[in-house]
């Protein structure tokens, strides 16, 4: 006996990083006894420690809560969690259509930001019902009048009763509960057309294989349906079907409006793709779902092991990690300056953060990683188009016809007040102007079409400063455009560091080679001989550097009879020679390869 | 025929740089002549009839007990052990801890040889790096002690400290070189990890010279001091003809040597095994195995040969004469540059080497200037192919 589908809400929580929305989650739960409170850990839903001391969502996820309506019925919530960044546009889109309403989390004190609008758009995109709430109302600084009319204005949907809550108090936090039973639909879906399920996320468990989190919206699954994926072809037995409860609760069967998990023996998440629709395989519907797309990597970054000797570990950490992140992509490469390693694919620069960050942390790893690329098209004399996302790969300048870079669809918005230095900053990353909206007399809605390569290494960074913080960015990519670009290679007394070559505009060229040539000089540090550092486009040096000789090294000490103490010194010495990468005859420590970068060209 | 060498670990107050084993001084120094007395007994039982050929009191400050202490240490280790009557005693001292009185008694006693600490003529700089005395007190405790029939003498001096310049350190050269001390020892400022130095640097309360300054001040202080007739012989240690430290030479050439004292440090021959042990560094437990008759060893470690050849090459080329090859073949019965094949040829491609003498493996100054990554190359060659040969 399945549950009455006009007594279940499917919904999202749509927030800014920081804004409350896991700790309104966790209210939730508390309020519908979902979770015993002793059995609260702060922030329930994001459990990966990098995301809990992040504080931001990495996977999706989802949870099933009961609540007892003042019309004195009980509703099904299905809260699912979206992932918190840009990187993970796409899952979020996914998770969004898996919804019927999404409650719209706007900080009192903040108001509404970049990432906000994007994801709000996304959720109207998808034709879901918007709840907005404003939270942090108990801080002395919360003006949540400002903040509705802002609401009203930017997005464009009434909020003159939004619930204004503090979701860390549990501030009328039982109001949006209420509200969601009464402003988001019920699903519609016929239970007994054949199936048509939504994969909005996936998991890997060690005992049960990848899983599949779904929404149903038509249709029943259960134990021994035999399945079909519409996006592969590919056919699985179900062996079980559950709920999030929220922890996996099996049941008996899922079906039309419902939300969970369904589990089929799958060896990998790679096969069970976010966006695909499922359906019987006996019984297949007509149509998939829309908006399936292939999780492309936008960003690729060499990961070597600081020690050669770690290659077979580093290799099973990522076979490790790709079980449970269908987005991570590697393939083996092999550096003249860093042996043997990996080329990996991100879907943006957090994404690549949070996987070196877990190499290291979870397996134990010391990495090198090299500078992050794009994605370049390159169309050479004999008529190919060659893709390439490792700077060695480009060929020569003289079999090229031309290349096309990524390009994105940049939102800011800003205090009206630092408009001037972010227009700056967006005109120094060869950005174009496209419009301007004030969303009040004091902030801005700044659009801008840059170059992702542009944004990749510190352009948040750098707005956040530029703004003091203030300003938010959100971009999705737009397509490919031609461009002037060269790859600038970098020569370490004379020999040629591939790990360090990038692809650049023509423009930039000259003074991103002086500004690295620069920083290298001050990271590699003084050896036996002089080591000229030079920036090259082709075979034409275009900036050159020089790290001295060493003076002297020799500890001009009198340690007495100690000799114990002083060859224990050069066994220290020793090692932190080790550490060192050998490029030709020079030494190079591991973190050059990545200090490079933080370069404000 | 050995070194005894005697740790003192006690100072008015330590300085900001220092790193070695010494406490300002407090009431355990009444109960340290003692301790020290009693670790001479049991070493004598240990090591009967060893020659000493060389005694050091280090510190630490020595001086900073009282003359008569240290007499009666150095009058015990001369009962215990037959001391070379031309054998070389030094002791340290800096000023400000003894008069005329006490440097009067320490001569007759038989310390022939005393070596103060100054490091700059600039009371500036000797304050900013924690010294307790000024340039003055210096020149004062100086004359003092060529009064009390001093001849031999030597004074430290240090370069790149903080707020020094090029000038300052020659002048300070200069200064001590016209009072003709027979050694002086010119060491540059190593900044310690756990120093008080060490953290206002880190924390950005203090800068020291860059690696450039100093070395400019390293190479302009050794040209000065060759032109004031004072030849280097050692990486830091420069010498009127004659006068090179004896005691240091014991280290520099591995020969053996008895430490006393706490924190001392001793390599010995002990049933024909080459033995390193150190003392107790603290001094509540160097005064505890004392008391149990028990030499205060905190550490022994056996050095086979491999090691031994090792460190007869680290130390030695640390003189500007470099390692005796033939004491070496005699020691050790291969010759070193064979030995260490890969480590010479690689250090020769550089010019390292200086030929002037093919009785001595001999690093020219640019090799001295390197000596650690010289000494890196010879730390490649591993123990197993050494046996393998």
């Amino acid at each position: 006996m399945n549950f009455d589908p006009n007594l279940i809400r499917n919904f999202s929580i749509i927030a800014h990083i920081d804004h409350g929305k896991s700790t309104l989650a966790d209210r939730m739960m508390e309020l519908t006894d979902t979770v015993a409170k002793r059995d609260m850990e702060e922030q329930l839903l994001d459990s990966m420690d990098i995301e809990r001391e992040r504080g931001i969502t990495i996977k999706a996820s989802a949870v099933r809560m009961f609540y007892h309506h003042t019309d004195g019925k009980t509703y099904m919530f299905n809260l699912i969690d979206t992932p918190g960044h840009v990187d993970f546009n796409y899952e979020v889109s996914r998770a969004l259509a898996a919804c019927e309403g999404a409650v719209l989390v706007v900080d009192a004190t903040q108001g509404i930001e970049a990432q906000t609008l994007a994801n709000v758009y996304l959720a109207v995109d998808n034709g879901l019902e918007v709840l907005p709430v404003v939270n942090k109302v108990d801080l002395p600084s919360a003006e949540p009048e400002r903040v509705i009319h802002e609401i009203e204005d930017v997005i464009g949907i009434p909020a003159e009763d939004a619930p204004c809550i503090s979701a860390k108090t549990g501030q009328n936090v039982g109001d949006v509960l209420a509200r969601i039973v009464d402003t988001i639909p019920a699903p519609t879906g016929d239970p007994d057309a054949p199936l048509k399920a939504l994969i909005f996320d996936c998991f890997y468990d060690n005992y049960k294989g990848a899983l599949s989190y779904v929404r149903v919206f038509d249709g029943t699954v259960k134990t021994g349906t035999r399945i079909r994926s519409m996006a592969t072809g590919n056919e699985f037995d179900v062996t079980e079907v559950g709920v999030f409860a929220p922890s996996w609760k099996p049941v008996d069967s899922l079906t039309a409006g419902e939300v969970g998990y369904i589990a089929a023996s799958i060896k990998s998440v790679a096969e069970t793709k976010v966006g695909d629709t499922i359906t019987e395989a006996g019984r297949p519907t007509k149509e998939a779902l829309p908006g399936y797309k292939q999780a492309n990597s936008m960003v690729f970054c060499g990961v070597y092991p600081a020690d050669g000797a770690h290659y077979d570990d580093l290799k099973e950490a990522l076979d490790k990690l790709k079980l449970n992140d269908a987005s991570l992509s590697y393939e083996h490469e092999t550096s003249a300056a860093l042996g043997y390693g990996f080329r990996c694919g991100f879907l943006g620069l957090l994404h690549m953060e949070i996987i070196t960050e877990r190499l290291e942390r979870e397996f134990d790893l010391d990495l090198v990683t090299t500078a992050p690329s794009v994605v370049y098209h390159v169309y050479t004399l004999d008529g190919r188009k060659l893709v390439i996302d490792n700077p060695t790969n480009l060929p020569n300048a003289a079999e090229i016809d031309y290349m096309e870079e990524p390009i994105v669809n940049a939102t800011i918005m800003t205090p009206s007040e630092y408009v001037g230095t972010i227009m700056e900053l967006c005109q120094n990353n060869r950005g174009t102007f496209v419009d301007m909206q004030y969303i009040e007399a004091d902030r801005v809605n700044l659009h801008y079409v840059l170059p992702l390569n542009e944004i990749i290494y510190d352009f948040f960074d750098s707005l956040k400063s530029r703004s003091r913080g203030y300003a938010s960015f959100d971009y999705e990519l737009s397509g490919y455009a031609r461009s002037e670009l060269v790859r600038l290679d970098f020569l370490l007394n004379g020999e040629m560091c591939d790990a360090l070559s990038t692809i650049v505009h023509k423009d930039r060229a000259y003074a991103k080679g002086r500004a690295v040539a620069e920083k290298l000089k001050d990271v590699i540090p003084r050896q036996q001989f002089e080591i000229p550092v030079q920036a090259a486009i082709g075979s034409k040096i275009i900036a050159r550097e020089t790290v001295k000789a060493v003076r002297k090294d020799v500890l001009a000490k009198c340690y007495g009879g100690d000799i114990t103490r002083k060859k224990k010194l050069l066994e220290k010495q020793k090692e932190g020679k080790k550490r060192m990468r050998q490029v030709g005859s020079v030494s190079v420590p591991s973190d050059a390869f990545m200090s490079v970068l933080r370069i404000n060209g | 025929m050995i070194g005894v060498y005697v740790h003192i670990p006690y100072c008015i107050r330590k300085c900001r740089y220092c790193d070695f084993c010494s406490i300002p001084i407090d009431e355990t120094a009444g109960r340290y002549r003692s301790a020290v007395l009693k670790e001479i007994a049991l070493s004598a039982d240990k090591y009967p009839g060893e020659r000493v050929k060389s005694v050091f009191f280090g510190g630490g400050t020595p001086t900073i007990l009282p003359a008569e202490d240290l007499c009666a240490i150095l009058d015990a280790i001369r009962t215990a052990f037959p001391v070379e009557p031309d054998a070389e005693i030094s002791i340290e001292c800096n000023p400000k801890t003894i008069g005329f009185d006490g440097l009067k008694r320490l001569r007759s006693a038989g310390f022939n040889r005393l070596s103060i600490g100054l490091q700059a003529t600039q009371d500036r700089l000797l304050r900013r790096i924690g010294r307790v005395h000024t340039y003055e007190e210096f020149l004062a405790t100086y004359q003092a002690a060529r009064d009390a029939g001093f001849t031999n003498i030597n004074v430290d001096l240090m370069h790149g400290l903080p707020g020094q310049g090029q000038d300052d350190y020659l002048d300070a050269i200069r200064a001590v070189a016209s009072l003709e001390p027979t050694h002086i020892s010119a060491y540059s400022l190593i900044l310690e990890e756990g120093t008080p130095l060490y953290d206002d640097v880190t924390h950005g309360h203090e800068t020291l010279p860059d690696e450039d300054a100093v070395a400019d001040m390293e190479d302009a202080g050794m040209d000065l001091l060759e032109a004031l007739g004072y030849h280097r012989y050692e990486v830091s240690n420069f010498a009127k003809s004659g006068y090179e430290c004896r005691h240091n030479l014991v280290y520099w050439h591995n020969e053996p040597y008895l430490g006393l004292g706490a924190a001392a440090h001793s390599s010995m021959i002990e049933d024909g095994f080459w033995v390193r042990f150190s003392n107790e560094s603290s001094i509540p437990a160097y005064f505890k195995k004392l008391e149990k008759d028990r030499l205060p060893r905190a550490e022994r470690i056996l050095i086979n040969t491999f090691e031994q050849m090792f460190e007869s090459v680290m130390l030695g080329l640390r003189l500007t004469k470099g390692v005796d090859r033939k004491a070496f073949f005699d020691r050790y019965g291969c010759d070193v540059i064979e030995t260490y094949k890969e480590a010479y040829d690689k250090n020769e491609r550089y010019g390292f080497w200086d030929h002037s003498d093919p009785a001595c493996l001999r690093l020219t100054r640019a090799g001295m200037d390197r000596l650690d990554a010289v000494l890196r190359d010879f730390r490649e060659r591993r123990w197993i192919d050494f046996l393998r040969r």
